[in-house]
């Protein structure tokens, strides 16, 4: 046998020695005792590389069972029985882990949907410019795409298959190139929506929503350090990093384009205006030109109607926001509730407290005109009683408004302004790959955060997301003739999808008064199916849904059979009073809050070397968040740093997953050795933001602080 | 005997791919019903009950499947070295020492649970006048019942090894990270995998020179 056998077979003999050396004689040991004796076996036990889940559940009965029977002996084993099938039942009907197999059921479709070639391609020429391009564009490939899977295996190898290729070729250093694809692919477990936050959540009893929203920061701000870092890299070292030769930068051109610049100017926006105008000399059909001219105008009439739609959302006439009315009625307070909650509330305070004088104009737009019925969510009889001496006039914008939407508005010149062909080129492909995942992991983390949707709910939505994308992706990876027949079919379905849709969401921005009628609701759900049915056939997605089926079963099932396993496992540890023991012991030591928190990351870390997060979080969160209270820690900040400290255990070697996925795929002369010394600076970083993150709680807390007062 | 276990894997598989497929009516019922909610505003109080028993199904009958495929995590830092007669003596004490009085407690205590639900016709009191819940307490037994038939099977499995020294094979089954698959995905053949180890090994010269 190897000697990394006999060194841990050691360790695990001086752990059983230790523990019965500590033990008292055996007719003094008490239930907490037993307890200790528990743990130290339970790590014995995953060390020896059974399933954990089954180690769990197993010592779990029979030490709940001894428990029991030295209060009453008679009833113990029905006791036992009864503490464990309510706790595997108290798993099964749990609210929180039912988003973990939909979130894992996204991930894999999303994973599935073969995306990731695309947007590392266009991230990669987008980026071009910046020094370390091809490592950044691997960063942010990562990020996104991990994000939207949450599956640090898969990541890394297929980062491993394209972007080493590629940097490698281009004569980046090959420590860096493999640490930025292994920390780049662990980024997914941190950054919402995560699997990890969800099984922190329910073991700690922390909600999952203010989970999310505290590590949204610290898993942009991770990501953004390892950024950084690698920039300053690439500028300090450039032989570790060269810039991209020109053939790798260039980005291929539509033939038209060339015609069109050299009558015109290189700038898109007026180089197509004049093109449609007739001074095309080139045999470009003008419908070309339109649907460019579309793509390129695609952000402003985003930005305009997304603005518009605010600006009418705050603007609207309600009554509480007419000072006259105000002291008229005791109905004002009660519509003040009412109606509060459909538009920003500090945005309406805002308004009331602007002097008339200072708003602009401008908001006296056409529509000012055109009277707007009252408030959908005010009664129906205090509205026109209290509406009716008021003549309509909108209610002037805040300003906070117009400076937003001036920023906006210089933003878009200037972004016209150095829009040239090349970029317009990027911009589709951007808008082709990464725009969608970004929509989709913003859709599905937004409605979260602002609680309008339960995580439940955003990841069923989500995974439907996932299966759009992935028909999408192959629709687009079929010949043209075969698409535009598939398109004929699947267009009308999606205006009949959309309809719904839009309406639902102009009811939002209350533009629209009710909802849409059932029938309507009806049309859309029949629609959406038939769809489903027809693109799953029509593309055979059937292999692909079946595999992510069939993944995302066994890993529901190794997380929640965990999850079975330890919750009745703490179960017994709670009932031979081995946490009061922890604890007397942990109070006993006489810590500052700060000695306890770093004690608390630096185990998480070691543990982190032996085991997965699955289990750390199941299995040692019980012990560690009793004790929070005590030294007056938030659990919430607490988790926080947990999920940034397990970051860490995936670049830990020698068991860091992430290294020999990567291994895998390398080319066989690339070393585990150069892997790991490329993770460690990326290790560094890690601690960095963990200690930035205990300095500065507000970097986690602050978002939750402002969204759930 | 080797064909006996294969066929209990099938078995196990069969059954925990069958329940998979509840991902996908979990999936559709939870957007439907985010549909009638928030867009035509038809809110149904019996999805909550459905949709935390089809969760809770799922998990449940696919621990064996999970099982047969060794998918249940293990800790790997130590268990990944060992020869393969150190690794079945290992699992074959713990299978006996943990899992079988676990999994056993859990068919038995299941059992008397499902069967009480079943006698007092019980039904959910997450809402007024819900669902009736027996048929999911039912699932504990079964899904143990399940697990117990995977895990003898695994024991034999250990037996087998300690006498022959290696494992006997299992069924091929869908990977998390199946490299062959994504290499096809993102178009990367071995050929340029090993083209690429020239310019490593060129790296490597120009360093040490």
């Amino acid at each position: 046998m190897r000697k990394e056998v006999w060194f841990g077979l050691s360790i695990m003999a001086a752990v059983v020695i230790g523990v019965f050396w500590l033990l008292p004689p055996a007719a003094q040991i008490t239930n907490g005792h037993l307890g200790l004796l528990m743990l130290a076996l339970i790590v014995i036990a995953i060390m020896l590389g059974f399933p954990t889940a089954f180690t769990l559940m197993g010592m779990g009965v029979i030490f709940a069972w001894l428990a029991y029977r030295s209060q009453n002996p008679q009833i113990a084993v029905q006791q036992t029985l009864d503490l464990m099938v309510q706790r595997a039942y108290s798993v099964m009907s749990n609210d929180v882990l039912i988003s973990i197999p939909l979130f894992v059921f996204m991930g894999y479709l999303v994973e599935r949907s073969n995306l990731i070639e695309k947007l590392f391609r266009s991230l990669h020429l987008a980026l071009a410019r910046v020094p370390g391009s091809l490592a950044v564009a691997t960063l942010v490939t990562c990020a996104v795409f991990a994000t939207a899977t949450g599956i640090v295996g898969a990541v890394v190898t297929l980062m491993g298959l394209l972007a080493l290729p590629a940097m490698l070729r281009a004569g980046y250093n090959i420590k860096v190139s493999a640490g930025v694809i292994t920390a780049g692919g662990c980024l997914g477990i941190l950054i919402p929506p995560s699997v990890m936050l969800i099984v922190y959540g329910a073991t700690a009893g922390v909600s999952v929503v203010k989970l999310y929203a505290g590590a949204f920061f610290p898993g942009i701000m991770l990501a953004l350090l390892y950024v950084v870092y690698v920039i300053v890299l690439a500028k300090l070292k450039p032989s570790l990093m060269p810039p991209l030769a020109e053939s790798e930068r260039k980005v291929a051109m539509p033939a038209f384009v060339k015609d069109i610049a050299a009558t015109a100017s290189n700038k898109v926006l007026p180089a197509l205006i004049v093109a449609l105008k007739g001074r095309r000399n080139a045999d470009v059909p003008t419908s070309r030109i339109v649907r460019e001219l579309m793509v390129t105008l695609l952000p402003a009439i985003v930005f305009v109607v997304l603005m518009g739609l605010i600006w009418h959302a705050l603007t609207k006439p309600n009554i509480v926001t007419d000072t006259s009315n105000l002291q008229l009625t005791m109905e004002a307070p009660v519509e003040q509730a009412s109606t509060s909650g459909l538009q920003e509330p500090p945005s309406a305070g805002t308004g009331l407290s602007e002097p008339p004088s200072e708003t602009p104009a401008e908001p006296k737009a056409p529509e000012a005109t055109t009277p707007a019925p009252a408030t959908k969510a005010a009664p129906a009889t205090a509205a026109p009683a209290v509406a009716a001496p008021v003549e309509w006039e909108r209610i002037p914008a805040p300003t906070t408004f117009w400076i937003i939407f001036g920023t906006g508005l210089a933003a878009l010149a200037i972004f016209y302004a150095i829009f040239t062909f090349t970029r317009l080129e990027i911009f589709k492909m951007l808008l082709a790959s990464f725009f969608p995942l970004a929509v989709l992991i913003l859709a599905v983390l937004g409605t979260i955060v602002f609680g309008l949707a339960t995580p439940t709910e955003a990841a069923a939505v989500g995974s439907l997301g996932g299966f759009v994308l992935a028909a999408v992706y192959t629709l687009y990876a079929l010949p043209s003739a075969q698409r535009a027949r598939l398109l004929k079919i699947w267009i009308p379905l999606w205006i009949l999808i959309a309809i719904s849709i839009v309406w639902f969401l102009l009811l939002q921005f209350e533009v629209l008064e009710s909802g849409p009628p059932m029938w309507i609701g009806w049309v859309t759900i029949v629609a959406a199916a038939i769809w489903c049915v027809l693109a799953t056939f029509q593309l055979r997605l059937t292999g692909i849904v079946k595999e992510s089926v069939f993944l995302t079963a066994k890993t529901s099932a190794m997380v929640c059979w965990l999850f079975v396993g330890s919750s009745i496992f703490s179960a017994a540890f709670a009932l031979l009073g081995g946490q009061g023991v922890v604890e007397r012991w942990v109070l006993s030591l006489d810590m500052t809050p700060v000695q306890f928190m770093i004690l608390a990351q630096v185990i998480i870390f070691l543990l982190g070397w032996p085991l997965e997060w699955t289990e750390i979080i199941v299995i040692f969160m019980p012990i560690f968040i009793p004790l929070l209270p005590h030294f007056n820690i938030d659990p919430l900040f607490f988790g926080l740093l947990v999920a940034l400290n397990l970051q860490t255990a995936f670049l830990s070697p020698p068991v860091a997953m992430a290294a020999f996925y990567l291994k895998g795929v390398s080319p066989p002369h690339v070393t585990l050795n150069q892997i790991f010394a490329g993770m460690m600076p990326f290790m560094g970083i890690q601690v960095i933001a963990l200690a930035l993150l205990y300095i500065w709680p507000a970097i986690g807390l602050w978002l939750p602080s402002i969204l759930y007062k | 005997m080797q064909k006996l276990l294969l066929t209990v894997d099938k078995f196990s598989t069969l059954v925990g791919q069958a329940f998979a497929w509840l991902i996908v009516t979990l999936t559709l019922l939870i957007s439907w019903e985010v549909f009638s909610r928030y867009v035509i505003s038809r809110p149904h109080a019996w999805a909550f009950d459905v949709m935390i028993m089809m969760y809770g199904t799922l998990f449940m009958m696919a621990g064996a499947y999970t099982l047969s495929k060794n998918g249940h995590v293990r800790g790997d830092v130590l268990y990944g070295f060992f020869p393969p007669r150190l690794q079945a003596a290992l699992d074959l004490i713990l299978y006996i020492a943990f899992f079988v009085p676990g999994v056993v407690a859990l068919v038995w205590a299941g059992y008397v649970y499902a069967g009480e639900s079943w006698v007092i016709n019980e039904h959910s009191n997450i809402t007024a006048d819900g669902p009736p819940i027996y048929p999911f307490k039912t699932v504990i037994p079964i899904a143990g019942a399940v697990l117990l038939l995977q895990g003898i099977v695994e024991i034999i499995r250990c037996v087998l090894c300690l006498r022959e020294g290696e494992w006997p094979s299992r069924e091929e089954d869908v990977e998390e990270v199946d490299v062959d698959k994504l290499k096809q995905m993102v178009h990367v053949k071995d050929e340029d995998i090993e083209k690429l180890d020239a310019l490593v090994i060129r790296q490597e010269a120009g360093k040490s020179s």
